[in-house]
């Protein structure tokens, strides 16, 4: 067996385990379009060592041939890997640039160029190696300068995307507020483009010797190279094989964040932005009388500002149903009930339900925002439909707190609801009832009595 | 019809064949891919990407910070007043009965852009107005050259429906593509962008789409 075939054996087998390794680890734990990919360029790796190793190639444009066929898969895995990283193969890796490439413009321009560049350079490589062949594959063998130049066509561009590669995977490994897993499987693609890089540069360092050094000498740097680049590549197949085994599940799900915004946060804007139109247009005139007293009334009870804020929004929501006008038309009982039932599907999901909130002002970071569960509505929409849908309730309440009752006072006292629907009292809820009749005529005792105070002072003013 | 064509020789053709190349290499390994024409409407992942160039993808935010991160990419200064009921009574009635919910107005010449919200609109309404209005300034439909031909959508696309875009006047914008020369397909995409940026700056780093940026392998 000759040096070829020998160092052919020996890389074909390290391409052969590194194969059987990424199968049963790396597909079978996370199966990714690259990692398929990475498969078939071992597969093919390998079967190009081991047709070197069996049959004797001394003709030595075979040699240069075999010598790009090796080197081929390298450069498509970088090229792939700079495409991916610049979002350039929506269809076959993810469908987003790496962060920091999406940040600079140049750097994604120059991720895009890989492909285009490599396979140039690769294509220069052959012209220059059929043109002028050379001994490719007998590793120890001195080699004339065009071997040099061949190798260098290739591997210096290799190793300049590879490194840069290596570069993107750190920026964004060091990313701030990243989960620990993303950390670490960007530090394993980086540490792994790196090995590539230094293969490459080995490589090329491997051809100058090759070239320049005399016999003596040059077969223990070759020994010792040789070892060097095993030892990496050894290396970069296990930290690949880690970072595509990470496996990272986000929190939310993608396809349940699409219908949130599509199904609830649509709804609910449409709900709130319709109401709110209906009763800035002055649609539901009844409610202004209405929401004056329940505020006082909750104020003459101490009720806390959210249960106040509530009773508020029942009582808007009741006007709004309950008006004919064709402003009021979207605001239906049905609406409401499709939607209460949306804001309950996410309370479902606690982890969702606690993440999804907004400001309550605009610039209010300082106080808490609301949520599904604390925003008024949540609540009044039950209470409005209990108020109101008596023949189809869906979300019959158990108990039903004062803020409840005062809103339901008050929209019997203004005729927006049959005050009969009050006749029945639940038992349970009687001292609530009555504390709420009782702080809705003060309320509206009080009221009066500043109304008279006002009149009575305008008189004063303009006799 | 009949047209004389003239006589070309090798350079002539070649130098044909390099300007008719030179775009789609150009489009191949260029960042800006998109250019006026015709495209699909907004997905979540490319607005991550927009947040990504504003510095926010993966961040908490609200209205405001992104307001800010927009201002200082566009250059331009944003101001937002949500204009409480009792100082103009008569903007919420107006914009009411107009069936919106707030204003944009914009000045190239002073670049300044300020969006009018009634202070009365409920939060979370509000909050997506303000995206909303925010959503018209990061496509760039501000920019828009007045057109009067009709837009037009193409049929299914391999990525779906695409619809004609307008070409826009000089100046920054955001969005990678040009904005719809349909202003209801404009509204529905600040509309999405408003839903995507509500959510986006809720789950922080948690958004899929946020992670999806470090796992692209």
């Amino acid at each position: 067996m000759s040096a070829v075939q020998h160092q052919a054996l020996v890389l074909g087998a390290i391409s052969s385990v590194a194969f059987v390794f990424f199968t049963y680890f790396a597909l079978s734990s996370r199966r990714t379009t690259f990692s398929v990919f990475a498969a078939c360029n071992l597969l093919f790796v390998t079967m190009v060592f081991g047709t070197v190793a069996t049959f004797d190639l001394s003709s030595e444009r075979t040699e240069v041939v075999v010598a790009i066929m090796t080197e081929l898969p390298v450069v498509l895995i970088v090229a792939w890997v700079c495409l991916a990283l610049a979002r350039r193969l929506p269809y076959l890796s993810g469908t987003l640039p790496v962060e920091p490439a999406a940040r600079r413009t140049r750097l994604r321009t120059l991720l895009r160029s890989a492909p285009y560049f490599l396979l140039f350079f690769v294509g220069v490589a052959s012209v220059a190696g059929f043109v002028f062949p050379s001994p490719a594959i007998r590793v120890y063998a001195p080699a004339p300068i065009e071997f040099f130049v061949m190798k260098g066509l290739i591997m210096v561009p290799e190793g300049f995307y590879a490194s840069l590669a290596a570069l993107v995977f750190l920026m964004a490994g060091r990313s701030s507020g990243l989960k620990r897993r993303l950390y670490f499987k960007n530090l394993a693609f980086s540490l792994g483009m790196t090995f590539i890089a230094l293969i490459a540069l080995e490589s090329t360092v491997f051809a100058g010797v090759r070239v320049w050094v005399a016999d003596q000498n040059r077969l223990i740097i070759l020994k010792t190279l040789n070892t060097f680049e095993t030892c990496l590549a050894i290396s970069c197949i296990i930290v690949f094989a880690v970072g595509l085994s990470l496996r990272y599940t986000p929190a939310v799900a993608g396809p349940l964040l699409q219908r949130l915004q599509t199904g609830w946060l649509h709804a609910q804007e449409q709900f709130e932005s319709q109401e709110w139109r209906a009763v800035s247009a002055g649609a539901a005139q009844r409610l202004r009388d209405a929401s004056g007293a329940v505020e006082m009334a909750c104020r003459v009870r101490n009720v806390s500002q959210s249960d106040m804020e509530k009773a508020l929004a029942t009582i808007r929501l009741v006007a709004v149903m309950r008006d004919p006008s064709s402003e009021t038309q979207h605001i239906t009982p049905e609406a409401a009930r499709k939607l209460y039932e949306l804001q309950e599907e996410i309370l479902g999901d606690d982890v969702l339900a606690s993440k999804i909130s907004w400001a309550a002002g605009l610039r209010s970071r300082a106080s808490e925002p609301q949520t599904v569960k604390s925003a008024p509505l949540h609540d009044a929409l039950r209470a409005a439909l209990d108020l109101i849908d008596d023949n189809a309730n869906v979300v019959p309440m158990e108990t039903r707190p004062l803020w409840y009752w005062i809103a339901a006072v008050s929209a019997a006292d203004a005729r927006i609801i049959d005050p009969s629907v009050l006749a029945s009292v639940p038992p349970g809820d009687y001292d609530e009832y009555r504390t709420a009749v009782d702080a809705y005529g003060a309320a509206r005792t009080s009221m009066q009595t500043l109304e008279n105070d006002r009149e009575r002072r305008s008189q004063h003013d303009n006799p | 019809m009949r047209a004389d064509a003239p006589m070309r020789g090798f350079a002539t053709a070649l130098q044909g064949g390099m300007g008719t190349l030179w775009p789609h290499l150009r489009d191949a390994i260029g960042a800006r891919s998109r250019v006026h024409g015709s495209r699909p409407l907004l997905t979540a992942t490319e607005f991550q990407e927009e947040l990504a160039i504003l510095g926010l993808s993966g961040r908490k935010f609200v209205p405001s910070d992104y307001a800010d991160a927009l201002s200082d990419y566009l250059g331009i200064s944003i101001n937002i007043h949500v204009i409480p009921d009792d100082w103009y009574p008569e903007l919420s009635r107006r914009l009411a009965i107009s069936g919106r919910l707030g204003e944009l107005r914009y000045s190239e010449q002073l670049t300044l852009a300020a969006i009018f919200v009634p202070g009365s609109l409920p939060p979370l309404v509000s909050t997506l107005t303000i995206l909303h209005e925010l959503g018209h300034l990061a496509a760039g439909d501000v920019m828009i050259v007045p057109s009067e031909e009709p837009g037009v959508s193409h049929g299914p696309h391999a990525e779906g429906v695409t619809h004609t875009t307008s070409p826009v006047r000089q100046g920054k914008k955001l969005a990678r593509g040009s904005p719809f020369a349909e202003e209801t397909l404009r509204e529905r995409e600040a509309n999405m962008r408003a839903s995507y940026a509500l959510f986006a700056g809720c789950l922080g780093s948690d958004s899929p789409y946020a992670d999806a940026m470090f796992s692209v392998l």
